[in-house]
């Protein structure tokens, strides 16, 4: 079926959107980073910086200009593709992203997909098997896994399946002995699959899988609660009773009706849940050493490093906003109302 | 470092609060005699919670910064193990003149750069001159000193002023020699205007152009940084091939240490390492760390009045309870006596230290006239040093002072708006620590009246003349047993009557498995890996 006109005014809309948004982003975040009382380069220089230290620091970094003279330069190099130069590496913003994005989207990509697979099968269970003990007890571990906080997971985790059970390997990205694969997408698991070395493919896996249902637990919780209380509602519609009276198949019900019916609240959940896992990524990524941009962002803020806050902010802003497209088509794609509207 | 070296990273704080989760429960774990998971034999591995910008010696002062620097460059005299001796490195040895102020090096003729091109005068002239002249953090090391060659193996610095410190000062791995042929050919500059024109950071950052026992081979400042060993070092070849130093939380740290082989932690607090005291798979060094804990009150009547007062600063000397610092920060801390750590020269024994006597603080407030004082004490709420929280201290200082009746208002602040509040005379009352930039009594000469940190709370060089000149005496005294007593004199009249209450040296530790030898901490640059062997 060819989108309909309205579909792709819908999506043009959207897109519009995107980019108001993503500049609106650009000048908080500008602002409110100038805004705290705060002088960066004394947070670099160390004790006992000399006025001509001081000096220097703030021209290579262009604080010597007023306010709004940064801000208009800001959003010149911005439409030039030149996110600044971060005042702490003096590597260029987009340099430091590059080689931080690549290891939290690992993170997360096998975060959300552990979050989908076992929220969703999790939450479908509990429905099918509703007021069982099964559903008592998914119910119970999906209320754990929204309310247990995410750095106290990863310590309790770290502790017992790495120090006490040597299940899994501790922080980091890979054994010590290891070396990196040659960097082709920056994602250590598949650039050792490129590379055809299989022990780094194994290792990095190893390293990858923690950290990743550490940060999928709150998710799991989320999506097994949402498509439990989804599906229950979509069970007692009148088409599936319809449906069951046909006598079609128990699992024909579940996945060619009911299952679909329920999907755009499903899909709504795992817009969440990728915001959920940028800001878990903070602190799973400080616990477990792993050099993705939630460490990067936190360690900006803490030097007051004004481009890379910035940077990462924005790129934080395009992630969610992205993400949020994709909902709202998703929504119509599976939803013809929503196209209709 | 100095006070709060570089800010980056200072995440430390946060992980050190989670860290009791699991240091209570891991120091009741299985004994570490674990097999070897982690390291491969000939990798030493290094945990510690990254601060580093660069690897580029002449723009670094942060503590992992000065770790792999002091690896991969050599300087013209350096220290061993946790001694504060100066030694030969590139240079031999020196001559310095009566008057402290015109220092020759001869340099080693068989020292070679990691490319195999020998280490000449040439290069140390353009290193020493580009620190100076490109203005960062570590520029100040240089000021007041001019460099020359004379031959290609004699270096002469020249100090405008009588400058005993020198020797010391070339020991910072900031002022590491670079192969001045391959940085130059990199954008790198010693110019005048190298501030503006040297562009061979980034160069640095990815490769590494010394002369030390290691040579860089993977650099990141958040996640891992790998040495390997320089085949062209001329001295004693390091006992691991290859080192890999990783950015890890204290937490993580503590865990990773009790698992791995040939595996050291450097970030634990004394509490964290005194969970592993019964563990035989691990050996655990504590001692007192240079770093200095102190209270700066205002001189300025216009910003505190009751700070300013003179009875008042006596009575809060008299009114704290020193021991419940020490006790609050592990077995290895200490009292400070004086602003100089006891292992430096010139430092006050802890004899010497202040003892609480309330009787006498309340009589002095009493004799103060100040009705009801008050006051608001700032303190860095997001960096810890050595495991110590400032949080926990300040409020220990709030309850001392208020069983003498000063209200003490306590005012936690991000470090990077207390640095510029603090530079800016705003506060009242903070406290701060002091980290040794070098291991010399004249890096703390910026306490006396209008020092960089005194000028912060107004206390300038006309308070107290005499004792400026008495700075600038010490300051300049070649003989080095003048010179502790000089500095022993300063530190008892800051003692007497300053701006100043100096609290404790915290513990330091450092956990390594139990195979591991020279796990020495040195008060510049930590952990000098090369030195790091096997039983």
């Amino acid at each position: 079926m060819l989108p309909s006109r309205a579909f792709g005014r819908f999506i043009g809309r959207r897109l519009i959107a995107l980019v108001i948004l993503a500049v609106g982003i650009v000048f908080v975040t500008f602002v409110l980073t100038h805004m705290v009382p705060a002088n960066p380069a004394l947070a670099n220089l160390g004790q006992n910086p000399t006025p001509a230290e001081i000096k220097n620091f703030d021209r290579v970094n262009g604080l010597d200009k007023p306010l709004p003279v940064q801000l208009g330069l800001y959003f010149v190099h911005l439409v030039q593709g030149n996110l600044g130069t971060s005042e702490v590496t003096s590597d260029p913003i987009i340099h430091d992203l590059g080689q931080t994005i690549p290891a939290t989207a690992e993170l997360a990509i096998l975060s959300i997909l552990i979050a989908l697979v076992f929220g969703v099968g999790f939450g479908l269970l509990a429905a099918l098997r509703r007021n069982s003990f099964t559903d008592f007890v998914l119910r119970i571990l999906s209320l754990v896994g929204v309310s247990v906080p995410t750095f106290w997971l990863a310590l309790i985790a770290l502790y017992l399946l790495f120090f006490k059970l040597g299940i899994f390997p501790g922080g980091s990205r890979l054994s010590p002995s290891d070396v990196a694969p040659p960097r082709v997408t920056g994602m250590y698991t598949v650039d050792a699959l490129l590379a055809g070395q299989l022990s780094t493919f194994w290792d990095a896996l190893q390293h990858l899988v923690l950290p990743s249902i550490i940060l999928a637990a709150a998710n799991m919780g989320l999506l097994t609660r949402y498509t439990r209380s989804a599906v229950l509602e979509v069970m007692e519609q009148d088409y599936v009773r319809a449906a069951r009276a046909k006598g079609l198949s128990r699992r024909s019900i579940v996945f060619g009706h009911v299952l679909r019916a329920a999907l755009p609240s499903i899909v709504t959940v795992i817009g969440l849940a990728f915001a959920n896992v940028l800001t878990g990524a903070v602190l799973v990524e400080n616990i477990f050493s792993w050099p993705g941009i939630g460490q990067y962002g936190y360690q900006a803020s803490v030097a007051l490093d004004l481009p890379a806050i910035a940077g990462v902010s924005l790129f934080i802003a395009v992630v969610y906003i992205v993400i949020n497209f994709i909902v709202d088509v998703l929504y119509g794609v599976l939803d013809p109302r929503v196209r209709v509207q | 470092m100095g006070i709060f070296g570089n800010v980056t990273g200072r995440w430390m704080s946060g992980a050190a609060v989670a860290a009791g989760l699991v240091s209570l429960a891991a120091g009741t774990g299985p004994a570490a005699a674990k097999t070897a998971s982690t390291a491969s034999a000939g990798t030493l591995v290094v945990d510690t919670s990254f601060i580093i910008s660069t690897a580029d010696p002449a723009r670094d002062l942060d503590p992992t910064g000065y770790i792999v620097d002091h690896a991969i460059y050599e300087t013209l005299l350096t220290e061993h193990g946790s001694s504060t001796k100066v030694e030969p490195d590139l240079a031999t040895g020196y001559n310095a003149s009566k008057n402290a102020k015109v220092f020759t090096f001869h340099l080693r003729h068989n020292a070679k750069f990691s490319d195999g091109t020998p280490v000449t005068s040439k290069d140390v002239v353009f290193s020493l001159k580009r620190v100076a002249n490109i203005k960062a953090a570590p520029s100040y090391l240089m000021a007041g000193l001019t460099v020359s060659a004379r031959g290609p193996y004699t270096v002469v610095i020249k100090s405008a002023t009588s400058n005993p410190a020198v020797p010391e000062i070339v020991t910072t791995p900031a002022l590491g020699i670079v192969n001045s042929k391959a940085v130059l050919a990199h954008g790198g500059s010693d110019a005048s205007n190298a501030a503006k024109t040297d562009k061979a950071q980034q160069f640095l950052d990815k490769t590494s152009e010394g002369s030390g026992p290691y040579i860089l081979t993977q650099y990141s400042t958040n996640n891992q940084i790998t040495l390997s060993a320089n085949p062209y070092y001329w001295g004693k070849k390091p006992k691991f091939s290859r080192v890999v130093l990783r950015d890890m939380s204290a937490p993580t740290q503590l865990l990773n240490v009790q698992r791995g082989a040939n595996q050291i932690a450097l970030d634990l607090s004394s509490s964290q390492a005194a969970t592993l005291k019964n563990n035989s798979g691990v050996k655990v060094y504590t001692s007192s760390s240079p770093n200095l804990f102190f209270l700066q009150l205002t001189s300025n009547p216009k910003v505190s009045p009751v700070m300013a007062n003179p009875d008042i600063r006596k009575a809060i000397r008299y009114g704290l309870d020193y021991n419940a610092f020490t006790k609050t920060a592990g077995t290895g801390a200490i009292q400070a006596a004086g602003l100089i750590p006891v292992q430096f020269l010139g430092g006050l024994p802890t004899r010497d230290a202040i003892k609480q006597n309330l009787a006498k603080a309340k009589a002095l407030v009493k004799a103060s006239g100040i009705k009801n004082p008050s006051a608001t004490l700032a303190y860095p709420s997001d960096i810890n040093v050595n495991g110590l929280a400032f949080a926990t201290l300040a409020q220990l200082v709030q309850a001392d002072l208020g069983a003498i009746g000063i209200t003490i208002k306590v005012q936690a602040v991000p470090v990077a708006q207390f640095l510029t509040a603090y530079n800016a005379d705003k506060y009242q009352l903070v406290q701060s620590y002091w980290g040794p930039d070098y291991a010399d009594p004249n890096d703390y000469l910026v306490f006396v009246p209008g020092g960089s940190v005194s000028s912060r709370m107004d206390w300038p060089a006309s308070a107290n003349p005499s004792l400026v000149k008495l700075g600038k005496r010490a300051g300049s005294t070649s003989n080095n047993a003048l010179r502790a007593k000089l500095f022993t004199s300063i530190q008892k009249q800051l003692n007497a009557s300053s701006p100043y209450i100096p609290m404790l040296q915290p513990a330091e530790a450092i956990v390594g498995s139990s195979n591991l030898t020279g796990l020495k901490l040195n008060p510049s640059w930590l952990l000098s890996v090369a030195e790091v062997g096997t039983k």
